[in-house]
């Protein structure tokens, strides 16, 4: 017979979970490579301190706050893909939202390394949590900063609940297809899942309230991470469009990235059947969508920088287009508007190469972004004596490589513990065998 | 184990005990500290309080007055005397007598040959030495640094006694101004230069506002000479000069001759001054055959500029300064001469350029002079050299071959605190005390006799030079026969000076002779005080005199003015620089480094120059125009050629550097120099002929052409400072002279032309422009106002600001990443030029807002507003987000990216009132958070708010300003001098439109409205600027 059956897609979607190919852990390889050379940077600026990197002051901020802000952006398609979508009742979503997830859940754990990177005394990063203490300390709430550690904390634990909670009638498969010790570690995350009506009724109950309760979280996130910017007053930061700007960009990034990530994932793990071209191209339409509204924001930033009349913000515009970082923002307006259009000719968005290379120009694009407005901002501020040129150190950049190391360390083990494509939600999709068809089989 | 008994068992016990607690508390990190009492305590000393010291700086010829600050018996500050005439001012290079005194590389003992030896042995060898030499009638020489007071009387002693051959020479020294003050006056001083009265300044290369003599009577006279409040008047400073220095930079008229037409410009002016005010005497022959048409045309600068000049030094007092270093060609003591000339004619002589108050350096010897002596030394003739303080070796040109000279003397004897180039393997070296640490005095300025006393032991096996002389003395010429034949001081000359009549200037006449039978130099100083100084102050008892002078720092004589008649015979001949088509090279002395004396000392290395915020380094100074032609990119390198020698450095495209001039700047190049002065660099003086001034035998640094070519390799000069110009913006702000004079009292309101954002009437009328209340200071509001207009951007707040704030200084590797940690960044905005050159300094520091942008950002708290009005920060609490240095507009704030380290003995320098900062913390300008503490203290117990007069200087930079151009206070308080400053018509807040509401103002630079204003924030009305540029 054609297409997948019930028992194909358990067959199919578990396969990866117990033969490793080559492949994979060629891939793993690389990925703890890179994790090792990034904890080697990162103890060496722990000894010898921030000077190892490139900071020029005034920038203080360079690198790491970049990588930060991108992996949060990162880490909002996720939840987008399966709590919005989820409520919208969008049926691409069900191929590709539990990698989709895995990778917003990723993303937020590399992102929370980065504040804890970044400080100078990092063994006193723990001073940012209001906890009581005999230290008597306590934390400034007016701070952008301290509203960054509430929304990344609990968009962390929101995505994560989320995603273990979609896991359960998933694991239960697992469960049934190992033994031993292993069988015994799925039956636990589970949760004694049998598939009753009764259960079926309360998980879809609670799904659908975790997919509320995630919904404003994607807009909260990066909104607030935005005013980490848009409450200072340095020119080029200062800016009431950052939250929603912010939040394009970051679902734009992210359905790049889910992009980027499932094409080999489908092509490794042999997942045609359940992920197709029809998946990749409504993320694509979804990122053009996106791509638009950040084209327009940044226009609108240009424009309101001449409008208001006021010397540093037009200042430090004109800087980025024609300063020492022009070749910044030239990267970044390639890669996040004018690439992007290939995509309004289908025949672009329906071939994977086209799809793959895209989706990478988008990140390193969006990456840019965030070193644009950080860099060349603090880089041309208010007074022309410290007007300077920040590069970064290779001990910056080998710390966002161990960043990748480290997130795709983790989506490596994901792909190789837990099932990446929600088998319960596909099988949804599918017509159920029926009598005919076995009697249609043996004509 | 059956064979442990109790005793082993203990013993066991003991060691492996004391072995864990020993590896437990063993942290390699935390070096072990004892904190020992005294077991025999000082009466004096009181623990946790400072002493003062009254003493003088010893950091050049100048000898100011100097105050040592000791803590438990550490000097850890050194500040401006306010007792002694040089008002309490305490230029950059004067702080370096404290870094000089901690420095890693002082010798720790006499040396022999690299070895280390004991004094009686060294000075032993050095006698017999004396005695051979003698014995085989070889000369025993001298060459030293300009010496006065009791060391100057002690060496003209011991020199009759024993024959010494002396020679005393400085690199920046004194020939030239000295030859001319003798030919124009017959007078064997130089004259001192009074500005405060002056409308018209006039200089010719005179580096008066930074490296040249007595700099501090000159910043006296300056800063009120610009102070519209002094006299209703803003003197006009005029500059022939060949480029913008640390000095020319505040002219008002930058006017460069082409290169060697310097003297002729002089007499041309000579000429028209003579002629504008019809002078009649018998110099008017000296200028009767001048041609100032034709010096306008070799010069290329207009007659009618000439004429519009010698009407400004006409019209009103003015004073013409004579040529400094950049001048210093082999014209220089003809310029010299002219200078008098116009001066005679201005009828400025009595008047701003004055005797009486005069210059004396005592023994006062040409480099040709030098250059006669390591002849000799190169032919064998020397047997004994001692060198004091010089450096030939770096500072003479490659062709005089110093170090041939040096290694041919028989013995060779150095007096040195540490290694410095002219130091050849053989030397014998005998290290002398810091100026914190030795006995001395100086008599420079007639009628100063300041004295130097001893802040704190040494610590290391140094002896004062004074007692070393005095020991050969007793060796060498114990019965040098008759003592001079020397008048006895006359009643005349002891009298109190009589107001208003000139009298001679009472140079000490040495009565009778000193001899050297006295305990140490100490008594000898006392001696001489006794039989010399104290007739002087015809007082009732020497030792209460003497108790006296140790608390003021000396004896101080106001002199009165005198005039000298001009007894010039002929009019000095001009040669000129030899012709060629290269550009003419001009060698300049740095700023912070000298002639290259403090190149070992890492404040005086690491300190920005004023101009280029250049650290570390030597630099290339180029005009834009030919940077352009090399194709220069911002780290290329440049190689300069002469026929002598070349060099290869970065370079700085200067607006204030003609076409025809290539400016290297002196001090760093250093073959051989401690730590952090060895390799760094090049030397200029490598690319000079040895050819010499003829009138006064004076070095000519300004005689050589020179050809720029780009050079391979990146260039290690870095600027601190982004931008060359402000950018159209209004940081740095000016008004017209005419504004600032006729608005002098604060009643117009605000003169100063600001960049003004457009408020909503319904905010501004319900005056609702502020989230948060304002911050409450119930009893100070500490504030701070700097007068831009008289800010020279010398930085002696900058240094001062890192001797008390413990602010460590960072090395030339993260200087050059631009990560400096002095909280006081000197911004420097060069707008206009050509003859308009608009140099603007402003010292930019935390502004302590009332509405910080930093304290809101902080998640951790570490900073925030206090009742004082401070912004102050708690480091422990700090976690290093670095959030409050972004949003910080004034980039005040300085992070510690490492944990800086301060060598072996330079840490005893530390302040023990500031806590030292860790890594990864932030840091800034706290106002000097720890003085504000001590004083508001020390009144509280008296139940009252500190008085203004304890507060006008309190802090560091305001202690140090030789300019007075910061003002600390209460501005709470409006009858201190900071609210009343804060009220003047030319004070702004910086970026005043965030609303930051800062508690610094500074005052706007005044200019001359015939210097093209070009910036927005000067002029052109309050329209907000803008745009239209991009």
């Amino acid at each position: 017979m054609k297409g997948p059956t019930y028992s194909s897609v358990n067959r199919d979607v578990l396969a990866p979970l117990f033969t490793p190919s080559a492949a994979y852990m060629g891939a793993l390889s690389l990925a703890l490579a890179a994790l090792a050379w990034g904890g080697y940077c990162w103890a060496i600026q722990l000894i010898h301190g921030l000077g190892v990197a490139g900071y020029r002051p005034p920038v203080f901020w360079g690198v790491y706050i970049t990588t930060f802000v991108f992996w949060v952006g990162i880490g909002h398609a996720g939840t987008l893909i399966s709590a919005v979508l989820f409520l919208t009742r969008s049926r691409w979503r069900t191929g590709i939202y539990r990698a989709a997830e895995a990778m917003t859940i990723f993303a937020v754990m590399t992102a929370a390394l980065f504040p804890a990177i970044h400080v100078g005394r990092a063994w006193y990063a723990y001073f940012l949590f209001p906890y009581p203490n005999q230290r008597q300390l306590w934390v400034n709430f007016k701070s952008p900063l301290m509203w960054d550690v509430f929304a990344v904390s609990t968009y962390f634990t929101v995505s994560t609940v989320f995603f273990f909670i979609g896991l359960i009638p998933d694991m239960a498969a697992v469960r049934d297809s190992t033994r031993g010790y292993t069988q015994k570690l799925y039956a636990a995350m589970c949760l004694g899942w049998r598939g009753t009506d009764r259960q079926w009724r309360h998980y879809m109950a609670a799904y659908g309230f975790f997919a509320a309760l995630a919904t404003p979280l994607v807009l909260s996130v990066h909104s607030v991470v935005s005013w980490d910017f848009a409450m200072a007053q340095t020119p080029g930061w200062h800016s009431t469009i950052f939250p929603p700007y912010f939040v394009a960009g970051a679902i734009f990034s992210g359905c790049a990235m889910v992009i980027t990530l499932m094409l080999p994932l489908t092509k490794v793990f042999k997942l045609e059947d359940y992920i197709h071209v029809w998946h990749f191209e409504h993320l694509a339409k979804l990122c053009l969508f996106t791509g638009g509204i950040l084209t327009y924001a940044y226009a609108t930033e240009y424009f309101i920088a001449w409008y208001s009349d006021n010397m540093y913000e037009w200042g430090t515009f004109v800087d980025r287009v024609v300063g020492n970082y022009w070749w910044v923002f030239a990267t970044m307006v390639f890669c996040n508007c004018i690439a992007p259009l290939a995509w309004y000719f289908k025949k672009v968005r329906t071939n994977y190469l086209w799809l793959f290379v895209i989706s990478v120009l988008i990140n390193v694009g969006m990456w840019f972004e965030r070193y644009n407005i950080i860099a060349s901002s603090l880089a041309h501020s208010f007074d022309p004596a410290g007007w300077v040129y920040y590069v970064p150190t290779y001990i910056e950049w080998g710390i966002m490589l161990g960043s990748f190391g480290w997130f795709f360390t983790w989506f490596l083990l994901f792909a190789k513990i837990m099932p990446s494509v929600a088998i319960a939600e596909v099988k949804e999709m599918m017509r159920p065998p029926l009598k005919s068809d076995e009697e249609v089989a043996a004509k | 184990m059956a064979t442990m008994n109790r005793r082993d068992f203990l013993r066991n016990a003991a060691v492996a005990g004391s072995a864990t607690a020993a590896a437990c508390t063993y942290d390699p990190k935390v070096p072990v500290e004892n904190v020992l009492p005294y077991v025999n305590q000082d009466d004096d000393v009181l623990p946790g309080t400072a002493q003062y010291f009254a003493t003088t700086c010893t950091a050049c010829a100048s000898a100011c007055g100097m105050l040592a600050r000791v803590k438990e018996g550490r000097a850890v500050f050194v500040e401006g005397n306010p007792d002694h005439p040089s008002g309490g001012r305490l230029c950059t290079r004067g702080h370096m007598v404290l870094t000089e005194t901690y420095n890693p590389d002082r010798f720790d003992g006499p040396l022999n040959a690299g070895k280390p030896t004991t004094w009686d042995e060294a000075l032993a060898g050095i006698q017999q030495a004396v005695t051979q030499a003698r014995a085989d009638g070889k000369a025993v020489a001298w060459l030293g640094q300009y010496r006065t007071g009791s060391l100057r009387r002690l060496l003209d002693e011991l020199g009759a006694g024993i024959g010494l051959r002396r020679v005393h020479w400085e690199a920046l020294g004194a020939e030239t101004l000295l030859a001319a003050s003798r030919a124009a006056f017959n007078k064997d001083a130089i004259p001192s230069f009074d500005l405060a009265d002056a409308h018209t300044i006039v200089s010719f290369g005179m580096d008066f506002l930074s490296t040249s003599l007595d700099t501090m009577h000159f910043i006296d006279g300056w800063s009120q000479a610009r102070d519209p409040q002094h006299g209703g008047f803003v003197a006009r400073f005029v500059a022939f000069e060949p480029r913008v220095g640390a000095t020319s930079a505040q002219a008002d008229n930058f006017l460069p001759p082409t290169p060697g037409t310097e003297a002729l410009v002089a007499m041309a002016l000579a000429r028209l001054v003579h002629d504008k005010v019809k002078y009649s005497g018998p110099a008017s022959a000296l200028v009767g055959a001048v041609d100032v048409a034709a010096a306008a045309q070799a010069s290329g600068i207009p007659l009618e500029k000439l004429e519009q000049v010698a009407g400004w030094i006409t019209e009103a007092p003015s004073v013409v300064l004579p040529g400094g270093h950049a001048n210093a060609s082999v014209d220089g003591t003809a310029l010299a001469i002219a200078t008098f000339l116009i001066n005679e004619f201005a009828g400025n002589v009595g008047r701003s350029v004055v005797f009486g108050r005069e210059l004396q350096l005592g023994q006062v010897n040409s480099y040709t002079e030098v250059k006669a002596l390591l002849d000799d030394a190169r032919a064998g003739r020397v047997g004994v050299l001692f060198v004091d303080g010089v450096n030939p070796v770096y500072n003479l040109p490659a062709a005089d071959k110093a170090g041939e000279a040096l290694d041919a003397v028989g013995t060779l004897v150095h007096f040195a605190r540490e290694i410095d180039d002219s130091l050849r393997p053989a030397s014998i070296v005998l290290p002398t005390g810091s100026g914190l640490e030795d006995w001395g005095d100086a008599e420079v300025v007639a009628g100063v006799h300041s004295i130097l006393q001893p802040a704190m032991l040494s610590g290391r096996d140094t002896r004062a030079l004074g007692d070393v002389l005095l020991a050969f003395g007793k060796a060498l010429a114990p019965a040098a026969a008759a003592p001079a034949v020397v008048p006895a001081p006359t009643d005349a000359a002891a009298k109190a000076p009589v107001e208003g009549e000139p009298v001679a200037a009472p140079v000490p006449t040495p009565s009778s002779r000193m001899g050297f039978d006295h305990a140490d130099f100490a008594a000898y100083v006392k001696a001489r005080w006794e039989r010399e100084i104290y007739p002087l102050a015809g007082g009732t008892s020497f030792a209460r005199f003497w108790v006296e002078s140790l608390q003021r720092g000396g004896f101080f004589q106001e002199l009165p003015k005198a005039r000298a008649g001009l007894v010039l015979a002929a009019a000095p001949t001009v040669t000129g620089l030899a012709a060629g088509s290269d550009p003419a090279l001009v060698v300049f002395p740095h700023p912070h480094l000298a002639d290259g004396r403090h190149a070992n000392q890492p404040w005086a290395q690491e300190l920005p120059d004023t101009l280029t915020s250049f650290s570390w380094t030597t630099w290339v100074e180029i005009s834009p125009a030919t940077a352009r032609n090399l194709g220069l990119g911002e780290t290329d390198k440049v190689k300069v050629r002469t026929e002598h020698g070349e060099l290869e450095a970065g370079y700085f495209a200067s607006p204030g550097v003609p076409d025809n001039v290539i400016a290297v700047n002196l001090g760093n190049g250093h073959e051989q120099m401690g730590r952090y002065g060895t390799g760094r660099g090049a030397n200029p003086v490598r690319l000079l002929p040895s050819a010499a001034d003829p009138l006064s035998g004076a070095l000519a640094y300004y005689s050589a052409r020179a050809s720029v070519s780009r050079a391979v390799g990146e260039s290690d000069a870095f600027a601190q400072i982004g931008n060359l110009d402000q950018d159209g913006r209004p940081i740095a702000n000016i008004v017209t002279v005419a504004e600032a004079v006729e608005h002098v009292e604060g009643k117009a309101g605000s003169i100063v032309h600001l960049h003004e954002i457009p408020m909503d009437e319904r905010l501004t009328s319900t005056g609702i422009t502020d989230m948060y209340p304002e911050p409450q200071h119930p009893t100070y509001r500490f504030g701070m106002a700097i007068d831009t207009n008289v800010c020279t951007g010398c930085m002696a707040c900058v240094v001062a600001c890192n001797l008390e704030n413990n602010v460590p200084f960072v090395g030339p590797d993260q200087s050059r990443r631009g990560r400096m940690m002095s909280w006081i960044r000197m911004d420097r905005f060069w707008e206009g030029e050509g003859e308009h050159q608009d140099v603007r300094h402003m010292p930019s520091l935390c502004q302590h807002c009332a509405h910080a942008p930093c304290e809101g950002v902080c998640p951790v708290l570490a900073t925030y507003h206090n009742l004082d009005g401070l912004n102050a920060m708690i480091y422990n609490r700090c976690v290093g987000t670095r959030y409050c240095a972004n949003n910080c507009p004034y980039t005040a704030r300085r992070f510690n990216f490492h944990s800086w380290q301060w060598p072996e003995s330079m840490h005893l320098m530390l302040n023990p009132d500031v806590s030292s900062r860790e890594m990864g913390v932030m840091e800034k300008c706290t106002f000097c958070v720890q003085r504000i503490r001590g004083v508001k203290d020390t009144w509280r117990d008296v139940g009252e708010t500190a008085p203004d007069s304890a507060l006008q200087k309190l802090t560091a930079c305001a202690s140090a300003c030789p300019s007075g151009a910061i003002t600390f206070g209460n501005a709470k308080d409006a009858d201190s001098l900071v609210a009343k400053k804060w009220q003047s018509p030319r004070a702004y807040t910086l970026l005043g439109e965030l609303n930051t509401k800062p508690g610094i103002r500074y005052l706007a630079r005044a200019r001359f409205s015939d210097g093209a204003v070009s910036d927005a924030g000067g002029h052109g009305g309050t329209a907000p600027a803008h745009h239209e540029e991009g």
